[in-house]
């Protein structure tokens, strides 16, 4: 058990002043570009990672925790007054936010996003830090024949859960696997298909990789879907009436049961590697229409709506760090950045960084919960100021993101090098997604490429090369089971290529 | 004739896993003595992978429809420009590149406001450098 001196000692280092502005900093950075259609907090991370070189870790980490936190809250903002998502998380909110905005209250839209978003989060987080230290105690107690059969098992859930097909899952997958294992093989290291680039004997550099495919892939579509047309700034219709740009206490209370199903829907998705905030808002939204007095009325402005979908949807983000702290495997993209951070300075995620980073880590969750007070603090004052962002001109936003990820990636790989490794995985990034392949499983499971190969190498050395032996572990063989039984049921709901 | 994504995907995939198998493994990758894990075990198990599952989307493919083929050709003329800048900067810095970067990145997407195309080719290049080079102390490319 961890020390309650190094509790303390994490706590205090996060409620120190720089790690505040920090925090601060990345908070108002993740609603901005979470308010800009087009970048969304996952490529502002992306972008920022590099940028943390010369952070101390935890100011570092907790900076990209404030953009991932505020950029939730950003993106209800255009779904919001433009219909227009500005992260995929936000699509359900737009469904209840749109409508109220058209009747001309969309500060008071956009002020039950923000009130619901915080509520959820600090929910999650409060779930994250009771169970995760305990969680990680039983991770510790798994050996590498356990770790191998827990990928197994967390690829067959992945590319099942993400994704419109099963097999395009396990090609994504193949895929990830195969770039990771590009450099000098973990065991003997030798060269690996390195076609002669001995730039890459340690491996193709994550955010080289990550950036490209997550950020230029992106900012390549939308520049080719933004070709030729210049987005309107939108104008807004306010109400008169003070209560209609405000959220009365009343209003709020009245939608705590609704946000507490959606903070405890999206912390369970959370915790489950690869489902992702976009499941844990729509599932939110169709449990709150599902059982209330009303329910022709939402779609139509309904304030329990926009409660239900951005309580789950930032519910996610705490959640989403329980199998990556304790087990260090990241279950959402945003994740798989934050463990780049983490390796960036030197520490490797999972159940030992409890026993090795206590400090670090307690820093981080009180970073976390002080990230969800700057939100709100944030967010009540930046609303309006938002409301204006969402009308900058996309023709400006893309280039100046694009020379930032250039500037990222040379100084976190030292050159061009890396640069054109990532234009590389930009084009891969664009063209898997055109013909329906997961990016997201592609980065997990390039992430987690080494260390399943590491494991299946120290589980056959274990069983002296028969890997049938499994069946002496009963974690494993269970794990593998659920792998075999989970790939059957995907394959029988017809979420493959077959149906 | 029209051609299904991802029969079309597939057969690339396909021969992409056949190549890996026959021509690019045994190529690419060295093999030591002793050990537990050969270097070339995963690759080939993924190669197989790919050549298996690339077979059964041809076989029983989804009904997923990609872009249309200007967006392909758009995304290759970014892509197109982008490397040239990554090529001229390797020559010339980032300093020189990077207002002729942004300003082609705009002119491509349409914007012809002389402001913007202003602010876009100096301003923001200019304060990147800016951040870079004096707050964060590194060296730009």
């Amino acid at each position: 058990m961890v020390d309650l001196s190094i509790i303390l000692a994490g706590f205090s280092d996060a409620f120190s002043v720089t790690n505040l502005l920090f925090v601060l900093f990345g908070v108002a950075l993740g609603q901005f570009v979470g308010a800009v259609p087009g970048i969304g907090p996952i490529m502002a991370m992306a972008i920022a990672i590099p940028f943390t070189f010369a952070l101390d870790p935890l100011v570092a980490i907790s900076f990209l925790v404030g953009v991932n936190k505020g950029g939730l809250v950003g993106g209800a903002v255009p779904a919001i007054l433009m219909n227009t998502p500005g992260t995929p998380d936000a699509a359900a909110t737009a469904l209840d936010g749109y409508p109220l905005a058209q009747q001309g209250k969309p500060l008071k839209a956009t002020k039950m996003a923000l009130f619901s978003s915080i509520t959820g989060d600090t929910f999650s987080d409060i779930v994250l830090i009771t169970v995760s230290a305990p969680l990680a105690i039983l991770a510790l107690k798994m050996g590498p024949i356990e770790i191998f059969a827990l990928m197994i098992f967390t690829f067959s859930v992945l590319a099942g859960l993400i994704g419109t097909s099963l097999i395009k899952g396990i090609m994504a997958a193949a895929l990830g696997l195969l770039v990771a294992s590009i450099g000098s093989d973990p065991e003997h290291f030798t060269p690996r298909l390195m076609f002669g680039y001995w730039e890459l004997f340690d491996g193709l550099a994550l955010p080289s990789v990550a950036i490209g495919m997550l950020a230029i892939s992106e900012i390549l579509r939308r520049m080719t879907e933004a070709h030729g047309t210049m987005r309107a700034a939108i104008t807004l219709d306010m109400s008169g009436d003070p209560d209609d740009r405000r959220v009365t206490w009343a209003e709020y209370w009245g939608c705590r049961y609704t946000m507490l199903r959606g903070a405890t829907i999206g912390t369970i998705l959370g915790a489950l590697p690869g489902i992702g905030s976009t499941a844990a808002a729509f599932m939110s939204y169709a449990f709150a229409k599902a059982s209330a007095k009303d329910p022709d009325s939402f779609g139509k402005g309904n304030l329990h709506g926009i409660a239900a979908t951005e309580s789950a949807n930032s519910a996610v983000v705490g959640a989403n760090l329980i199998p990556l702290l304790t087990l260090g495997i990241p279950g959402s993209v945003g994740a798989a950045l934050i463990i780049s951070a983490f390796m960036i300075h030197g520490m490797q995620p999972g159940p030992l960084l409890f026993e090795q980073q206590g400090r670090l880590v307690y820093g981080l969750f009180g970073a976390m919960i002080m990230a969800n007070f700057v939100n709100l603090w944030v967010g009540q004052l930046g609303l309006r100021f938002w409301v204006k962002v969402v009308s900058a001109p996309e023709s400006i936003i893309f280039p100046s993101a694009l020379l930032l990820c250039f500037v990222g990636v040379s100084m976190a790989t030292n050159g061009l090098f890396g640069v054109a490794v990532m234009l590389i995985f930009a084009v891969l990034g664009y063209l898997m997604t055109s013909f329906g392949y997961s990016i997201v499983i592609f980065i997990i499971a390039f992430f987690l490429g080494p260390r399943f190969e590491k494991s299946l190498a120290q589980s056959l050395a274990l069983t002296k090369g028969d890997l049938f032996l499994i069946y002496q572990s009963p974690v494993a063989l269970a794990l593998l089971i659920l792998a075999v039984v989970s790939f059957f049921w995907f394959l029988s709901r017809g979420k493959n290529a077959q149906g | 004739m029209h051609i299904s994504a991802d029969r079309l995907s597939g057969a690339f995939f396909l021969l992409l896993g056949l190549a890996l198998y026959f021509v690019v493994i045994p190529a690419q990758v060295e093999t030591p003595e002793g050990g537990n894990l050969a270097p070339q075990t995963v690759p080939n198990f993924i190669s197989f992978v790919l050549i298996i599952c690339s077979a059964c989307l041809i076989v029983r493919p989804t009904d997923h429809e990609t872009r249309g083929a200007r967006s392909f050709v758009l995304g290759g003329a970014y892509a197109g420009v982008l490397a040239l800048c990554i090529f001229v900067m390797s020559r010339f810095g980032f300093e020189i590149v990077a207002p002729f970067m942004s300003l082609a990145i705009m002119l491509m997407i349409g914007e012809r406001r002389p402001l913007w195309l202003l602010g876009g080719a100096i301003l923001m290049p200019l304060l990147i450098w800016f951040l870079v080079t004096y707050p964060l102390g590194r060296a730009l490319p």
